[in-house]
């Protein structure tokens, strides 16, 4: 399956959630189809709050978000995925009181008007993660973080979106299930998505990625492609943090 | 004695499932949306006054008017919603609190406008007859009420676990931030759940106006049974709400029999007291809410 997915791009966006104390301070970052775009930086650099703006969850002060040519820096969040842009929020998101088929019939919410094809979307996410068919009826909170981790996957793919926007997929996962989240990130690069990745885990982050953009006090410091990353990743990260 | 017992289990089952549609719309409100609604019980005397309305002035019988109030009460709640709980629902809750009381005031004092402070009752065809079954008697009208409650309870809990809308209301209420994030515009079906639970509370009006006397001033007292099922229950799940309704209504009967009925309050809230103790959670296995 190839996707035909368009550029993001972010221009100059001031964003913060206290009117007057930003966090972003004026970010430019451009993510192409068919590539993985990281942001890294310390604590507090502005990372998380940089894909809240993409996402229409924190609505930014000044500057834009660009999708191909549309301007999504205003719209709320429910309406990104009409325009492709899905979001695999930081933490657990899966409704831990729903099946996990529930959760990913979720995903298809905006498909709603044709159950056809959100059955066929939902039966799609079940053939390509077999591992959630035997649990498909069984409550998504008391699946192991692993196993969680796809079943949120599944449903940010129902609608396949075409930019997926990813907040720390790895957290909480055994070294394994964090390296099996990356393999399906390269596969869904492969597919033509345009991906974002925000990690903490910088080496593995900087595996996967094609361009690395790094924020320090919410503005960008450097960038490059990730070759340019690849030397001595521990005195990047001291240098990072003044250390 | 045996017969005694069973009409007072017969009694007590129907009672409940009043009680449980009286506390269904609130406890779904405040354990999705996390509204304490306390004028939930001033809705629930407007449906009373909607059954008795229609009755006098056009004689429809309250049977229809438990559905006719549905779809106006729902449209009430979406109004009071967007014109209300939008402005609070963000804020800090005794903010919401003080709205909703504020709110509660109005209606019963527009109530007693409209209305004065005198006791209505509903009196159908079917009031004062009552029905043999083996050695219960029981009062049709309470059948009837008891039997129109359990539709609505059964009706809520399948849209909620079987529609997609009704799926999305309980994710909403799980994880607000990732069913924005696929899609769900919340607000929009905030609006839904409230008016739904303003719908519940103004069909609940009606089954309590064919069985009990109402005024304006009595909504107080529903609000004190709606939320003891509500805490009994624990929040926002409907067949644990059927559960406290029924245990609710099956203690007042059997207290009712024994002794005064002022006793009732007494051992209803002593009973809560000891729950709560035990099960911080009331009578619901999950800590938080269940949805």
């Amino acid at each position: 399956m190839t996707i035909s997915a368009p550029r993001l791009q972010v221009a100059n966006v001031v964003a913060g959630y206290i009117p007057g104390h930003p966090i972003l301070r004026g970010v430019n970052l451009k993510a192409e189809p068919g590539r993985i775009t990281v942001i890294l930086g310390p604590n507090g650099a502005g990372k998380s709050t940089l894909l809240k703006v993409i996402s229409g969850f924190l609505p930014p002060e000044s500057g834009t978000v660009h999708l191909a040519d549309s301007d999504v820096s205003t719209l709320p969040p429910h309406q990104h995925i009409d325009h492709g842009i899905a979001l695999l929020p930081q933490g657990r998101s899966v409704f831990p009181e729903l099946s996990v088929v529930e959760n990913i019939e979720l995903g298809g919410w905006t498909m709603r008007s044709d159950r056809k094809r959100l059955r066929e979307a939902v039966e799609a996410m079940l053939a390509r993660y077999p591992h959630l068919r035997p649990l498909q009826d069984r409550a998504a909170g008391s699946l192991s973080g692993g196993q969680q981790r796809a079943v949120e996957i599944a449903r940010l793919l129902v609608p396949n979106p075409s930019v997926l926007l990813i907040d720390e997929p790895s957290v909480g996962l055994s070294p394994i299930v964090a390296h099996q989240v990356y393999e399906e990130l390269v596969a869904l690069k492969k597919e033509g998505r345009t991906i974002l990745l925000v990690d903490q885990d910088v080496r593995a982050a900087i595996g996967v990625a094609d361009y690395v953009y790094v924020l320090n006090s919410g503005r960008n410091d450097v960038e490059g492609d990730r070759a340019a990353f690849e030397g001595d990743l521990g005195a990047m990260v001291r240098g990072w943090l003044g250390v | 004695m045996l017969n005694q017992i069973a009409i007072i289990v017969a009694d007590g089952i129907l009672l409940g499932l009043i009680y449980a549609i009286a506390g269904v719309g609130l406890s779904l409100v405040l354990g999705i949306m996390g509204i304490v609604n306390v004028a939930h019980s001033a809705f629930i005397m407007l449906g009373s006054f909607f059954a008795f309305e229609l009755f006098r002035r056009l004689g429809i019988d309250p049977i229809i008017s438990f559905f006719l109030a549905f779809p106006v009460f729902f449209a009430a709640g979406v109004i009071v919603y967007r014109v209300l709980i939008t402005r609070v629902e963000l804020a800090p809750q005794t903010q919401g609190l003080v709205a909703m009381f504020g709110l509660m005031v109005l209606l019963e004092n527009l109530g007693t406008i409209a209305w004065t402070t005198d006791t209505r009752v509903i009196t159908a065809s079917y009031t004062n007859q009552s029905i043999l079954i083996g050695p219960i008697v029981l009062a049709n009208v309470k059948l009837i009420a008891g039997a129109l409650a359990l539709l609505l309870i059964v009706a809520f809990w399948a849209f909620l676990r079987y529609t997609l809308t009704g799926r999305a209301i309980r994710a909403m209420g799980q994880n607000r931030s990732a069913a924005m994030s696929v899609g769900v515009n919340v607000r929009q079906l905030a609006a839904v759940m409230f008016g739904l639970g303003i719908a519940c509370a103004g069909s609940a009006g009606v089954a309590l106006g064919m069985v009990f006397p109402f005024s304006p001033n009595t909504q107080i007292l529903w609000l004190a049974w709606a939320f003891l099922v509500v805490i009994l229950g624990g929040l926002g799940n409907v067949g644990n709400t059927l559960i406290a309704g029924l245990v609710v209504g099956l203690i007042q009967t059997a207290v009712a029999a024994f002794m005064p009925f002022d006793y009732v309050y007494l051992v209803l809230y002593v009973l809560l007291a000891v729950i709560l103790v035990a099960r911080r959670e009331g009578l619901s296995r999950a800590a938080r809410r269940g949805i």
